[in-house]
This record gives structure tokens, sequence and C-alpha cells, in this order.
């Protein structure tokens, strides 16, 4: 079958602008459900099995680091690191062997530090939660991860693609305290951004500090 | 038609019957919204990757609790990961039976006495909540099978 050489160009560059996900679980179901919910939220995703297994994919293990060239690998390692894009690591916590938050300090302490780490658990322990916050990660999520969760945490980032996939995005702004806008902001089929306000009286609160789902407000 | 409005009432009951008796919960739902035309066969999928885990657990635990002496760890990860992934299918009374798991072998240290026989009494009923879920959901599975074979389609 041949391929027009624009086509390839095109798909190389919708790949660059697709928002890449590298997920991190050690459970085939987890990874399963973590790779459908993030296809559905417009992401490219790449799983991996195990925090050492993330790191020898960013590039970041002792043996990558000190000589590229003989490191073997069960991926196709990019020839450089500008090749590899990643736009947010999701990690679970309790894995065996290297931890999530040990992967989070890894990848903080590295020229991947800019990139956001959002951790997930299935336990809600409060000093965990703190302790990963303080260490820098983006968010932390108690599992089952929903589908609303994911894009609500996505939103802000997807937003900030060149050219972003189509999304429905409903935002709330406070703008007086009593009066509430609602912000619509959509594509259409030519790829435009639609935005509308509307107004509303039904209070939703703008949650920007992390979310602790599922913490009881007592 | 009639036999496809009979099977869809039948699905449609014997879902809510499901969720009523608490062997499936609100997660369940989540995992059949995920599964659309491109991806057609996903609840089936991720519940037969549940299936395969959860046989590959219940004997890692038969094992671990045969030794003569109980590596507790072991034990709490191996009910750690099956709480985790019936979490995530939505198998709702499966999960419940591994927290009190979990609670029992913590309990481990009270006046120096490891809870053995409580262990394996938990195992017990981890099994038998893990075959009645099984039962129920391949039920399900049939009987979707069945509609679709009819020429009805699923109810959302």
């Amino acid at each position: 079958m041949e391929y027009l050489h624009s086509d390839i160009a095109d798909t190389q560059q919708r790949e660059k602008q697709h928002f890449h996900v590298l997920a991190v679980d050690d459970s085939l179901i987890e990874r399963k459900l973590l790779e459908r919910l993030l296809r559905e939220s417009s992401c490219k995703v790449t799983c991996v099995d195990s925090g050492d297994k993330a790191l020898e994919y960013l590039g970041l293990l002792d043996s990558q680091e000190i000589d590229r060239s003989t490191a073997s690998s069960s991926f196709p390692q990019p020839s450089t690191q500008e090749g590899l894009k990643v736009n947010l690591i999701m990690t679970d916590y309790s894995m065996p062997g290297m931890s999530g938050y040990d992967l989070l300090k890894r990848v903080k302490g590295s020229s991947w530090k800019d990139i956001p780490v959002v951790v997930m658990s299935s336990e809600n322990v409060p000093s965990r939660i703190s302790m990963c916050m303080e260490e820098g990660a983006e968010e932390f999520l108690l599992k089952p991860v929903q589908l609303s969760d994911l894009k609500k945490q996505l939103q802000p980032h997807l937003l900030k693609l060149p050219v972003h996939p189509k999304i429905d995005i409903t935002t709330t702004s406070n703008d007086n305290g009593n009066d509430r806008m609602i912000i619509d902001i959509t594509m259409n089929n030519n790829q435009n951004v639609v935005v509308s306000k509307r107004k509303t009286m039904t209070p939703e609160p703008l949650e920007r500090r992390p979310q602790m789902k599922g913490l009881a407000v007592i | 038609m009639d036999g496809v409005a009979q099977l869809q009432k039948q699905l449609v009951d014997f879902t809510d019957s499901l969720f009523q008796e608490g062997f499936l919960d609100e997660q369940f739902n989540q995992l059949q919204q995920l599964q659309d035309e491109s991806n057609p066969d996903f609840v089936v999928e991720v519940v037969s990757l549940f299936f395969e885990d959860s046989e590959r657990l219940l004997n890692e635990l038969a094992k671990a609790l045969e030794q003569k002496t109980i590596d507790f760890r072991k034990v709490d990860a191996h009910v750690h990961q099956f709480k985790g992934s019936s979490s995530s299918i939505g198998a709702q009374r499966v999960q419940k039976v591994c927290i009190a798991f979990r609670n029992y072998c913590e309990e481990q240290n009270i006046e120096g006495v490891k809870p053995w026989h409580r262990c394996l009494k938990c195992l017990q009923q981890v099994k038998l909540e893990y075959s009645l879920v099984k039962n129920k959901l391949e039920t399900l599975f049939k009987i979707e099978k069945q509609l679709i074979a009819a020429g009805g389609s699923i109810p959302t």
C-alpha cells in the first residue's frame, strides 16, 4: 500500500501534538483500565509494569545514563532524548520493587522534573498523600480512577497543546460570589475553538487545590 | 421480537439483582460505559483478566498459608492485590471480604498468637465470594450473548 509523503508527515505532526501519558502500574487489569480511560480522554498512552521500566523508557536508568549506546532495552529507544515526548506520568503508589513515590522522586530529580506526575492509590492514607504532594506530585488520585476525574485532571494540560483534540469542558469561575459563570470550551469541526459563557445559579466550587477524592469531610 | 424483548428484560432484571445483592457496584457501570463500537468487548476482556488474575492469587494465597512459617507480609500483599483488582471491576463483595482478610492479618500479634486458622477461614470466604461473582458474571455474559444472537442489542 502506498502512502503519500504528506500523509506520513501529517501523522507524525499529529503524533507530536497528541498528549502522551506514561502509565505505570504492576497490575495488568489496572493498566488495561487506565489505557482505556486515557484513550477515551484523547491521549496517547504507553503502559509499563514497573518503576524500573518507566525509568528505562525515560532513559533514566543508571546504565543508560552511563553508556547509552550499549544499554539493552525492550523499547525502541529513540536515538536522542529530544525524540521522546512525555506530557504526563501516572503511577500507582504500591508496586513491588520501586514504589510510585520512589519513581516520583527519581523523576523530580532528573531532566524530566517538569513533567507532571500523578500518583494513584487504592488506599486513602493522608500521610502518604502529603508525602507525595511535598515531593512534587501534581495530584493524588484514589482508585478506582473515574473517567470524570481523569478528564478534569487532564483538562488544563490538554488546553496547552497547540492543536488539541475535540474536548468538551465546563469550567466554573467565581465572578462575584453570587453569580457563577460557566465557560464552555469546545472545538468545532474546523478545529476552531468556540468559547461561550453562560450564567448559572448552581454553586460549584472551583477546585484548583489538589483534590483528595474520597477523604471524608468531618 | 418477543424473544428479544424477553431476553432484554431477563438481562435488565438479572443485572439489577446483582447490584441489589451487592455483587456489583458502581465501578461495574463505569466499565460498561467504557464499552463502545471501538471497544465492543471491553467488559468481557477486563473481567476475563480479573478471573485469570484471581485464580493466580488464590493459588498463591493457598500456598502461602500452607507454609510452616507463614510470611504474613506476602499474604497481605496478595490480598491487597486481590482487593485492588476486585475494586477495579466493581466486585464489591469480593472486595469486602478482602478488606476483612487484611484486618485479620494485621491483628496477628495480639498476645503473640498468629491467627492462622482465621486466615484460612478468610481465604475460604474470599474463594466463596469470588466463585459466586464469577458465576454471576458468566451468566450475565451468557444472556448478553443470547440477546445479541437473537438480533437484539444490550440496553444501556
